[in-house]
């Protein structure tokens, strides 16, 4: 039977999945799984009354502009769209210099006693004046490097005026914990300070891909265990870089972050800069990480099935809930559109603004000079902008088709290091390749029946359950 | 039990009139202020204007701060505003247009125009209040509301307003008016019943109330309002708990926050108690089941006058303690309550034997 009421229905884009079914989704983020059948009657415009009230039902159907269903859509579709807010978070690299040699890290660093790779005088008294100028109340700055330690001096200059100027300041430092002064614990110890550091899943791997021998090893590992004990697991991040082609089996990451009481592991791919990357073929690297990333998915779903207190991929996390919710925009690494240079910027240690820190590598290489001016002469962002003009991902030849554009985002500077240019077809880069990849990840947990995998998504959306409603499925 | 009313020896006025008590002097002196004088008991008299004004009250009650609505001829006064209380609520017209089978105030058809008065009163409540506005229906009198809205807002900027209203009433054009008074100056509670148009109409007694409801919610969604829609649970719409749910998902993202409510035994919520009532203690899987999916999407949702151990451990931490001061009670078994100090408890007209069955201290 034909249906009677006209209603309106949104753009649909589909994708099979493994079970047989297609996914449709919208561009406001909505979903649901449905057949061929659907496909062919949505196609030819002969949806039945069942079809109508189904997609009425789910949001995708409207009868009027401006009536509800139509503003609720259009509310879902704008919130999921990033603008960025006021400069409130700066990334300082007042140094180079590393006590360090990690393999993959050529680029970013330089021996420990090579000169002329800091910040001198007039550059710290530049950038205290480049945050004299900020207009924010609350700051979040982040001391990047090279091995940030070295330069504790600077550290304490910056949050001294930080603490003066601002209501409200947070300090990160992004530091190797190889070698900690009395002085520097004193400020990890303060508060509103936050230490990141890397942690390679386990001791092996650890000195395999960072301290190369045991020495040293165990100097991280005791000064480890010391921040853990003495700031808490909360004050405490640890990434692990995982080598995918060579990487640690999950239980033994699993084991480690456990034993320290860090519930949150943030898995990061080796990130090959330079020749380095040339080495290593686009497509092959992603499709290893994701097999890799599938089963650390699989590994903590089967964890957290009778675990006292679960655990989290946070990177899988924030997809899950950018599929779920509107306005979950809080992450640098997937926006859309992606503006970047706006409410966040680095200063690299000879005062040149980048607007992340991949562009400062990029940049460092030689392949393209992404810098927007430097703090003794002023932010530029003209080059930039023109990098902005094209971070948007909902006019993409490629994207408009795939159901997943409402919650992937753009990478630009990811394209650009890794090719040398950003009009690639999508399904080449390695940002479309693991966004591609995770989703479908999502989408097949989200319409599993596994209670094991229920119990997970639960945890990691946030909620009591996690509702069958979630899966739904038209016929 | 706090009193809203209080006895006063009556006063020689032709019109309302709005008075504050003080027991001493303060800086932001209005012409509006009675002074206190005496206390002989019960009996207070304050200075007003040169004139002895009479409240009686218990001993140790204070009063300083609280604001009164003395009408002529009358020997109780209406306590606006009692300044040591976040419960404040103006109840602006007993007119509505609508018929809800739980309503705790049945309408009445006449109007007394008090915007004025309760505009003055308004302006002397403490610094930063919240003030309620509910009826009734407040917006069949939307002129002088938003008249009074604005005047408060100009002299007070401090004061919120959390207003109760069945949204049936707003227009498109009311858009430009609802952003000049600032998003987060005003709470809109909205009620909702069912997302099924016929359901929700015969809750609230108004056939197409659904779809003007729709209207004035695309309103205050383009006018960037702040919502609390608000929910309560009756056996006329449990099953229809995960629609209202997924109907926030789909269509009202924009709102602050969702309140899923217990029914309050008094007004027709008594009279259709045995018909209403849904015992959550016994079944509260719809519940569950709405605060899982609208907390995966990233809303807020609360329980509202949901006695803690009537709801499932897992879903406590979403049942605030929500009945006012004045309305609140607690039963002989709250006595040995671990959760008693969080616990709401019940409305004072909350009848135990028509209730709920599976409580106990926890
Ligand atoms: S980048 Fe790839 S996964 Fe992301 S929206 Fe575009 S086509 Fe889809
Ligand atoms: S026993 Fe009383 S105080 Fe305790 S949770 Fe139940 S109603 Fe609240």
């Amino acid at each position: 039977m034909k249906a009677s009421r006209v209603l309106q229905i949104v753009p649909l884009k589909f994708r099979p999945t493994d079970d047989g079914a297609l996914l449709f989704a919208d561009d406001a983020g909505g979903y649901f799984k449905a057949d061929q059948d659907f496909l062919e009657r949505y196609v030819d415009d002969s949806l039945t009354q069942s079809d109508h009230r189904f997609l009425d039902v789910n949001g995708h159907a409207f009868d009027g502009v401006g009536d509800l269903a139509y503003s609720g859509f259009e509310y879902r579709f704008a919130s999921r769209l990033y603008s960025p807010a006021e400069l409130d978070y700066v990334i300082l690299v007042p140094t180079l210099r590393c006590n360090l040699s990690c393999g993959y890290c050529q680029v970013s660093r330089v021996n420990e006693t090579t000169p002329g790779f800091d910040w001198n005088g007039e550059t710290l008294q530049a950038v205290l004046r480049f945050l004299g100028g900020l207009s924010t109340k609350r700051i979040k700055i982040e001391f990047q490097g090279g091995e940030p330690l070295l330069r504790l001096d600077v550290i304490r200059h910056v949050q001294a005026f930080c603490r003066s100027k601002f209501d409200h300041c947070e300090f990160v430092i992004c530091t190797n914990l190889q070698e900690v002064s009395p002085e520097a614990w004193a400020v990890l110890e303060e508060p509103h300070v936050f230490t990141s550091t890397s942690l390679d899943a386990d001791r092996a791997t650890h000195q395999a891909q960072r301290t190369k021998n045991a020495q040293k090893t165990s100097s991280f590992f005791d000064n480890f265990d010391a921040a853990v004990n003495r700031l808490g697991p909360n004050k405490i991040s640890a990434l692990p870089t995982i080598n995918p082609t060579n990487p640690p089996p999950a239980t033994a990451v699993i084991d480690t972050f456990v034993g320290y009481g860090i519930r949150s592991i943030y898995l990061r791919p080796v990130n090959h800069q330079g020749f380095a990357r040339k080495r290593f073929d686009a497509r092959s690297s992603a499709s290893s990480w994701n097999r890799y990333h599938s089963s650390f998915i699989d590994a903590l779903i089967d964890f957290n099935w009778d675990a006292d207190a679960p655990l989290e991929e946070y990177y899988f996390t924030h997809c899950l809930r950018r599929v779920l919710r509107s306005g979950h925009n809080h992450h640098a690494d997937l926006r859309n559109p992606n503006i970047i240079g706006y409410s966040y910027v680095v200063i690299d240690h000879d005062g040149k603004f980048y607007p992340t820190d991949e562009a400062r590598m990029v940049s460092r290489v030689g392949q393209f000079d992404l810098s927007m001016g430097d703090v003794f002469s002023g932010i530029d962002r003209d080059k930039i902008d023109m990098l902005n003009s094209e971070a948007l991902n909902n006019f993409h030849p490629d994207c408009v088709h795939c159901p997943y554009q409402a919650f992937c985002g753009v990478d630009l500077v990811d394209d650009l290091s890794r090719y040398g240019r950003i009009d690639l077809p999508k399904h080449l880069t390695d940002f479309c390749q693991r966004h591609t990849y995770i989703f479908d990840k999502i989408f097949s947990l989200i319409y599993s029946e596994d209670p094991k995998v229920g119990k997970s998504l639960a945890i990691w959306s946030g909620a009591p359950r996690f509702d069958s409603s979630f899966a739904k499925v038209h016929r | 039990m706090i009193d809203l009313r209080l006895k006063v020896d009556p006063l020689p006025i032709v019109e309302p009139l709005v008075v504050r008590l003080l027991d001493q002097p303060v800086d932001n002196r209005t012409e509006h202020d009675a002074i206190i004088l005496d206390i002989d008991g019960d009996r207070r008299e304050y200075e007003y204007h040169g004139f002895s004004f009479t409240v009686y009250a218990r001993p140790h009650e204070s009063l300083d701060g609280d604001v009164l609505l003395v009408l002529p001829g009358q020997a109780s006064a209406h306590r606006l505003i009692r300044a040591n209380s976040n419960h404040n609520t103006f109840l602006v017209t007993e007119q509505c247009d609508q018929l809800c089978v739980m309503c705790s105030q049945p309408p009445k058809k006449y109007h007394f125009d008090l915007f004025d008065q309760l505009a003055i009163a308004a302006s002397l409540a403490p610094r930063d209040a919240v003030i309620g506005i509910s009826g009734g229906e407040p917006l069949l009198h939307k002129e002088r509301l938003f008249q009074m809205l604005f005047a408060v807002s100009a002299s007070r900027p401090d004061l919120r307003f959390h207003i109760l209203t069945n949204a049936q009433h707003f227009e498109p054009q009311d858009a430009e008016r609802l952003v000049a008074l600032g998003s987060d100056r005003i709470l809109w509670g909205v009620p909702l019943y069912s997302a099924n148009p016929k359901t929700h109409d015969r809750i609230v007694g108004k056939e197409g109330a659904f779809a003007s409801l729709e209207r004035g919610l695309a309103t205050l969604m383009r006018a960037g309002a702040s919502v609390e829609l608000r929910t309560v649970v009756l056996q006329q719409n449990w099953e229809d708990l995960i629609g209202v749910a997924e109907f926030i998902a789909t269509r009202l993202g924009f709102i602050s926050v969702w309140a899923i409510m217990q029914l309050e035994r008094i007004g027709y919520g008594r009279m259709n108690w045995a018909s209403s009532f849904k015992d959550t203690s016994a079944d509260f899987e719809q519940a569950a089941r709405a605060i899982d999916i609208v907390t995966a999407r990233g809303l807020k949702a609360w329980l509202y006058n949901f006695p803690l151990c009537s709801v499932p451990q897992d879903y406590r931490g979403y049942a605030p303690s929500t009945i006012s001061d004045w309305k609140r009670k607690y039963l002989d078994f709250c006595d040995g309550c671990g959760a008693r100090e969080t616990c709401g408890g019940f409305f004072q007209w909350y009848d135990h034997k028509e209730g709920f069955n599976g409580l106990g201290p926890i």
